[in-house]
C-alpha cells in the first residue's frame, strides 16, 4: 500500500518493558482504511504492547507511529484514543448499570458535547451484538464476561472510532459471542474503518485481510 | 487560681515509674522491647525539654522569620514522614507534600491566629506555634492516610484507569473517583474525632490550658477551634497532596507510570 493512503503507520518501532526488556524491535507495517489485520503469535510476543503503543498509552523507544500522516504526538491523547481505539483484553466494566457504562465516555470533555445517544439507540446497538436480552438499567457488574466484552465493544463503536484496535476479544468468550464480535470486527472494516485484530484464530467470516504474526518483538507479514 | 502546680525534679522522675513498670513487664513477658523502651524515655525526656527551652528563646525573641523557620522546619520533617509511607512506589512525592503542607498549614495558621483568636501580631510565637504544630501533627496522619488509598487504588485499579483514558478520558476524570476516595481516606479521622471529642476524650490541649488553670470555657472555646481548623486543613492539604501526587503519576501525554 502506497503510504499516503496509510491511516496507521509504524515505522521501525521498539519498545523495552520497564526493567530495560526489549519486547518490540523495528516493527514497520501500514494499514489504510477499510483494512483488516490479524494479528497473531506466541503469548508475550509483544502484540499487546503494540496495540498499547498505538492507543499511545506507553511511548515507543524508538521509532515512529503516524495517525493519518501525522505522528501521534501531534494529537491531544484523549482525541487521539477516541479515534484510534482500543478494546483491552479484559473488559473493564464501571460501577453502574450498562447504559450509564456505554455513556460515559460522553461525559469527557474531550466528548465536546456530541450528542448523547438515546435508550433506543443503545438498545439498537446491543441487540446487533446479541445482548437483546441485556437491558439498559441492569447492573454492569451482574453480567457474564461474554456479555461485559461485548458491552466494552459497543462502548468503543459509540465512539464512532476510525481505528479499532481489538486486543483478543474473544478468548475468553463461548463461541456464540465470538463469532458475534468476529463478525462486527468483519463489518466495521468494511465500513471503511481499519481494524488491528489480536487473535490466536483467525476471525470467521473475513474475504480479505491481512496477516501479521509477532514473534520475540518481530513482526512478519505472512502471505 | 495562679497556674498549675508545679512539678519538681524529684517527682518527675518518680513519672519514671511508669517506664519501670513497662520495663518490667517487658522483661517478664520477654516483649524484646527493653532497648526501645530506654531510648523513648530519653528522647521524650530531651526533645521534649529541647523544645521547651527553644520555645523560651523564640517567645523571647519573637522574630517574625524566626518563628516562621521554625514552623517550616516543623512541616519539613512531617513531610519526610508523609512521603516515606509512599517511597519507592514509582514516584517521588516529597516535594508536592512539603509545598502542600507549607501552602496549607501557613493559611489555616494564620486563619486561626490571625482572624479567630486575633493574636497580635498574627505570627505571634506563642499561639502561632503551638496552634501550627497542632495543625501539622494532625494533618500529616490525614495525608499520609490519603496518599497511601492514592497510590493502592492506582495500582489496583490500574486496568480500569487506563480503560478509562482509552475511551478519551482526561487523567483527572480517569481517576475521578479514586481522587475521591483518597481525599475521604484523609478526612475521615479528624470527623471522627469531631464525633468522639468530649465523650470519648478529652483533648491534650484543653486539658493542658485546664491544668495551667485556665477557665474551662476558654479552654473549651479554643478546643473548639482546633478541632474546626483541623478538618479544614485535612480537607485542604488533602486534596493538595492528592491533586499534585496524582497529576505526577501521569506523564504529560497522559499515560500512568508504572508505580511500584
Amino acid at each position: 500500500m502506497h503510504t499516503a493512503e496509510a491511516l496507521l503507520r509504524l515505522e521501525a518501532v521498539s519498545w523495552d518493558a520497564p526493567g530495560d526488556k526489549p519486547v518490540l524491535r523495528d516493527v514497520s507495517f501500514a494499514l489504510g482504511p477499510g483494512e483488516l489485520a490479524w494479528l497473531s503469535g506466541p503469548s508475550g510476543g509483544g502484540k499487546s504492547s503494540l496495540l498499547r503503543l498505538i492507543n499511545r498509552l506507553a511511548e515507543p523507544k524508538g521509532g515512529a507511529i503516524f495517525f493519518d500522516n501525522k505522528p501521534l504526538g501531534d494529537y491531544a491523547p484523549p482525541e487521539l484514543r477516541r479515534r484510534v481505539a482500543l478494546l483491552p483484553q479484559t473488559p473493564v466494566m464501571l460501577t453502574g448499570s450498562v447504559g450509564s457504562n456505554l455513556r460515559a465516555p460522553f461525559g469527557f470533555k474531550a466528548a465536546h458535547g456530541s450528542p448523547r445517544p438515546d435508550d433506543a439507540q443503545l438498545q439498537a446497538l446491543l441487540d446487533g451484538l446479541g445482548l437483546g436480552g441485556v437491558g439498559l438499567d441492569q447492573a454492569a457488574a451482574g453480567l457474564s464476561l461474554g456479555q461485559k466484552q461485548r458491552v466494552a465493544l459497543a462502548r468503543l463503536l459509540l465512539l464512532e472510532p476510525r481505528a479499532l484496535l481489538l486486543d483478543e476479544p474473544v478468548s475468553a468468550l463461548d463461541p456464540e459471542s465470538r463469532e458475534l464480535v468476529e463478525k462486527t470486527a468483519v463489518e466495521q472494516a468494511r465500513a471503511g474503518r481499519t481494524v488491528l485484530l489480536v487473535s490466536h484464530q483467525p476471525p470467521s467470516g473475513a474475504a480479505a485481510m491481512r496477516r501479521l504474526v509477532l514473534r520475540d518483538g518481530v513482526l512478519e507479514e505472512a502471505a | 487560681m495562679s497556674g498549675a502546680v508545679p512539678i519538681g525534679w524529684p517527682q518527675l522522675a518518680l513519672a519514671l515509674g511508669f517506664v519501670l513498670l513497662a520495663g518490667g513487664a517487658s522483661l517478664w513477658l520477654k516483649l524484646g522491647l527493653g532497648r526501645d523502651l530506654i531510648v523513648g524515655t530519653v528522647r521524650t525526656f530531651a526533645q521534649l525539654v529541647l523544645m521547651g527551652y527553644v520555645l523560651l528563646y523564640i517567645f523571647a525573641l519573637s522574630w517574625p522569620w524566626l518563628v516562621v523557620g521554625v514552623f517550616a522546619g516543623m512541616i519539613f520533617f512531617a513531610a519526610r514522614i508523609v512521603a516515606g509511607r509512599v517511597k519507592g512506589k514509582g514516584v517521588p512525592v516529597f516535594w508536592p507534600v512539603f509545598f502542600s503542607m507549607l501552602l496549607s498549614y501557613m493559611v489555616v495558621s494564620f486563619l486561626v491566629t490571625g482572624v479567630v483568636v486575633q493574636a497580635e501580631p498574627w505570627w505571634e510565637p506563642r499561639y502561632f506555634l503551638p496552634l501550627g504544630g497542632m495543625v501539622v501533627g494532625n494533618s500529616m496522619n490525614a495525608m499520609a492516610l490519603s496518599l497511601e488509598r492514592l497510590f493502592g487504588e492506582m495500582k489496583n485499579r490500574r486496568d480500569e484507569v487506563e480503560a478509562l483514558l482509552s475511551l478519551g478520558a482526561d487523567p483527572a476524570e480517569a481517576t475521578g473517583s479514586i481522587f475521591a476516595d483518597s481525599v475521604r481516606a484523609g478526612m475521615i479521622p479528624s470527623i471522627n474525632s469531631m464525633m468522639g471529642v468530649g465523650l470519648v476524650f478529652i483533648p491534650g490541649m484543653m486539658t493542658g490550658q485546664i491544668l495551667a488553670g485556665a477557665d474551662p470555657l476558654v479552654a473549651i472555646k479554643y478546643q473548639i477551634v482546633v478541632m474546626l481548623m483541623l478538618v479544614g486543613s485535612t480537607t485542604v492539604g488533602s486534596v493538595l497532596a492528592v491533586s499534585l501526587a496524582r497529576r505526577r503519576m501521569f506523564t504529560p501525554a497522559a499515560q500512568l507510570r508504572p508505580l511500584g
